[in-house]
């Protein structure tokens, strides 16, 4: 018989081989960055263009980007899509707020041909009526469904606050929005952030060198040639933001600070003290209010990052009647992390199961890109992340304390229920 | 190709292998052959909430996840009206924590009242974030309901209703164990880089002591077929008119499964679609139009859905509509059309097993279908496709008799 109640030996993670995809200069301020370790027949190809939600006027970002598609002088949007479709070609478009990209999923074989027709339709897009007309009611319809849902409402309401000093930052999009758009400003605003706004290009494909001329020439004419600006310091409105909805069974819960990125000397610590926290399955948050009280199907943390600063956020959305209940826990988990020692076993848990992500998300080329380029944003190199190894095995819960004790102060945080 | 090798133990566990020299990882994944069809009308929701529980502690292991994280690894789970799958992946050096705690559960479960209680009170949260909290988010429990009499997909995995869930008691979750999970009612895939001896070796160690069961038979009533065509509107306050024309389709087992996905794709398969052109790019009577399969075992669905235009009515809708379908059931698609949506397809599967997870979930899933071996053929036989398959099959399938409507009105809020 084994020996079930007795766990097996662990073997902790050492090292993780990280590897640097190459990078080519398209301009002075362009990269091209190519992995070409990929196993298959896969291609990924990503262009990020300077064209977030925060650059131009109010919306033309967002219509522009719904666009990009939508035929030239040539070819309407249905010729475009059926050619892309026949190589086999996925496209997708997202847009944030400071960036937005392109991205391309292909086999090998009609890498090139595929590309040629995506870069043509971005570059000749010619913004006719119809199909501008057509973008606004699809667009219309979709913003009021989502409206309804209170996790949007709430993830709004916490972004008018979150950023509260910044009219680009804190804008959102309304219904009269949908009404009418200029087509000259969103020919401009087409001109100055697609035709010259690539940020960078990214590949995950295993082309040869010479393929890779093909594709680096491919891009240089729409590498941008001067530097973009983003905001720097965010400073929140504090305090507690309801919005009523009478007719909702769940509350949506949003609550959050201005912080950092990966540039800030407490970042990596901060990221080991929001996993406990609440940014893994096991974490506090998710202990308490999923798992011991069942107030949720689940609650969350996060640090999202921005170009130059970057912020704490929480996720829920709990019943109704337990939305005061599941901010007095969270409250009083915050205060927990201050004041109490964190147990040995729980310390090494987080670490030992940081370190298995870490490895997780590292696994592969596309993977490894990804990680590559979260930090090539901050100016860092991949190896970043044996600094992030280290940081891991060596911080202690007196360092915890003290960071919790820095950035957890209730009174500070931004605080939006919908519900 | 992806290469495996199998073996079964003698308690009835069928055991894949697959090998991947490439990953750091090791994925475990085990497939129980139990989903939301195999539960009693009265007790729906049943499979699902039990998932919950499975993380709820072992019969020697108190906690599950904790020794998982610490190993570096994490798990999740999902059910479906067919099946309930689990899956950890953690650094592969540490494949025995995994190994442990999945034979432990299934063992058997500590079956603590307190895990009961708090993970009821998780799956209402989840059904009301998942379908009352949500515009359109209730669509699937009206839906089944009126394309499924008497087979049990009429519920979904959720359950029919809260009630049901907060009604069930300790005794209903033993029963269930007892009945459903054992060796010979699962599927454990393991992929990673080690040797096919070693791996045999460590899951003969953790589960050969699991007692064998038999088989739970599974016998459903059959879905009778549908004679008439079925509508129902519900009111709604939602931003705007919805629709879901739901047809009934062959099991998963039948070859004509695959022509029925190409023809979802060709009917409302993104923007190079029928439906996407005719409706919605040019007589502009839907904001969104999407044809998909449910992808079921048994009898499945396949739907056309999407929001009608403002000043667009649902008569106008139905009659472009089947005035498309149609088209589709008396004239022959033309080689580039099918070609299109068979590249989308190859392309699709290549991106699919680029993850080794999903490799594993796969393998297992074709075991259960009969043979592993099918994660290797299911692209010839969409490649074999031609034409007359497609309007064979599309005149079984695409005929108002076979078809339930489900009309979302959007009324003032």
């Amino acid at each position: 018989m084994i020996q079930r109640n007795i766990a097996p030996k662990i073997i902790s993670l050492d090292k993780i081989n990280f590897i640097e995809p190459k990078t080519f200069q398209l301009s002075d301020y362009s990269n091209c960055f190519w992995m070409k370790e990929v196993l298959d027949e896969t291609v990924r190809i990503e262009l990020q263009f300077d064209a977030g939600t925060t650059k131009g006027e109010k919306t033309l970002s967002q219509f522009v980007s719904s666009l990009l598609l939508s035929g030239t002088n040539l070819k309407k949007s249905n010729q475009i899509q059926e050619e892309l479709d026949s190589l086999g070609a996925y496209t997708n478009i997202e847009i944030g707020l400071e960036v937005s990209i392109v991205s391309l999923f292909c086999l090998r074989k009609n890498a090139k041909e595929a590309l040629n027709i995506l870069v043509d339709a971005i570059q000749q897009v010619s913004f006719h009526e119809s199909e501008v007309q057509d973008m606004l009611r699809e667009k219309k319809q979709k913003f009021l469904i989502n409206n309804e849902k209170v996790s949007v409402s709430a993830r709004k309401e916490f972004q008018k606050h979150l950023f509260a000093n910044s009219e680009v930052y804190s804008r959102q999009t309304e219904e009269k929005d949908f009404e009418f758009v200029s087509i000259e400003k969103l020919k401009a605003f087409h001109q100055k952030h697609y035709l010259n706004g690539l940020n960078k290009a990214v590949i995950v494909a295993n082309f040869s060198d010479s393929e890779m001329i093909f594709f680096i020439n491919s891009f240089k004419s729409m590498a941008k040639k001067e530097a973009s600006s983003y905001e720097t310091v965010i400073q929140n409105k504090a305090g507690r933001f309801h919005i009523n909805k009478p007719n909702a069974v769940q509350t949506a819960i949003r609550m959050g600070i201005p912080l950092f990125n990966k540039t800030h000397p407490d970042f990596i610590d901060f990221q080991i003290l929001e996993t406990i926290f609440g940014d893994y399955f096991g974490s506090r948050l998710m202990s308490n209010i999923r798992e011991d009280k069942g107030y949720t199907y689940g609650i969350g943390c996060g640090l999202p990052e921005l170009r130059n600063t970057g912020y704490f956020v929480i996720v829920t959305e709990v019943g109704k009647d337990v939305s005061e209940a599941t901010l007095k826990e969270i409250k009083f988990e915050m205060e927990r992390l201050k004041n109490e020692p964190i147990p040995n076993e729980e310390l090494e848990l987080v670490k030992n199961y940081l370190l298995g992500q870490l490895l997780k998300s590292a696994d592969g080329a596309n993977a490894m890109m990804d990680l590559f380029l979260s930090t090539e944003m901050h100016g860092k190199k991949i190896f970043y992340y044996n600094e992030v190894i280290q940081h891991i095995k060596n911080i202690n819960s007196k360092r915890i304390n003290e960071l919790a004790t820095t950035y957890f102060d209730w009174d500070s945080f931004t605080i939006c229920t919908v519900g | 190709m992806i290469q495996f090798e199998r073996f079964t133990l003698e308690n009835g566990l069928k055991v894949i292998f697959h090998k991947d020299i490439t990953t750091p990882l090791v994925v475990v994944n085990t497939l129980f052959d139990v989903g939301a069809r195999d539960e009693d009308e009265l007790k729906t929701g049943f499979a699902h909430l039990f998932e919950h529980l499975m993380f709820g502690g072992s019969v020697n292991i108190p906690d599950f996840d904790a020794p998982l994280q610490k190993a570096g690894g994490e798990s999740n789970a999902f059910t479906s009206n067919d099946i309930t799958n689990y899956y950890d992946v953690l650094p592969a050096q540490n494949i025995e924590t995994a190994l442990w705690l999945e034979s432990d559960r299934m063992l058997s479960l500590a079956f603590t009242q307190k895990s009961l209680d708090t993970q009821k009170n998780v799956v209402i949260e989840e059904f009301k974030q998942r379908y009352l909290n949500q515009p359109y988010g209730d669509v699937w429990l009206k839906l089944r309901p009126l394309a499924y009499k008497v087979h049990p997909y009429r519920w979904a995995t959720i359950g029919k209703e809260i009630k049901h869930i907060e009604n069930a008691v300790m005794s209903d979750v033993k029963d269930f164990f007892h009945t459903f999970y054992s060796p010979s009612n699962a599927i454990l895939c393991i992929a990673g880089n080690f040797e096919f001896e070693e791996i045999k070796k460590l899951v003969h160690k953790w589960y050969s002591e699991i007692p064998s069961k038999i088989k739970p038979p599974r016998i459903l009533p059959l879905e009778p077929e549908q004679k008439k065509f079925r509508e129902k509107t519900i009111e709604r306050k939602v931003p705007s008119d919805a629709f879901y024309y739901a047809f009934k389709m062959p099991e998963r087992k039948s070859p004509d499964y695959y022509v029925v996905d190409i023809l979802s794709d060709a009917l409302g398969g993104g923007r190079s679609s029928r439906l996407y052109n005719s409706l919605q790019k040019d007589k502009k009577i839907v904001t969104e139009i999407n044809a998909y399969i449910t992808g079921s075992l048994d009898n499945g669905l396949l739907i056309i859905s999407g929001n009608l235009s403002p000043k667009a009515s649902f008569e106008e809708l139905d009659e472009c509509l089947w005035k498309e379908i149609d088209r589709i059931n008396q004239n022959e698609m033309l080689e580039k059309e099918l070609n299109r949506l068979k590249n989308k397809i190859r392309t699709a599967k290549e991106f699919q097993e680029q993850a080794v997870l999903s490799r594993a979930m796969n393998l297992c899933f074709y075991e259960l279908l009969g043979d592993a071996e099918g994660i290797n053929i299911e692209q010839s036989i969409y490649e074999n496709i031609n034409p007359k398959h497609l309007i064979e099959v599309s005149n079984k399938i695409l005929k108002k008799e076979n078809c339930s409507l489900l009309k979302v009105k959007a009324v003032q809020s």
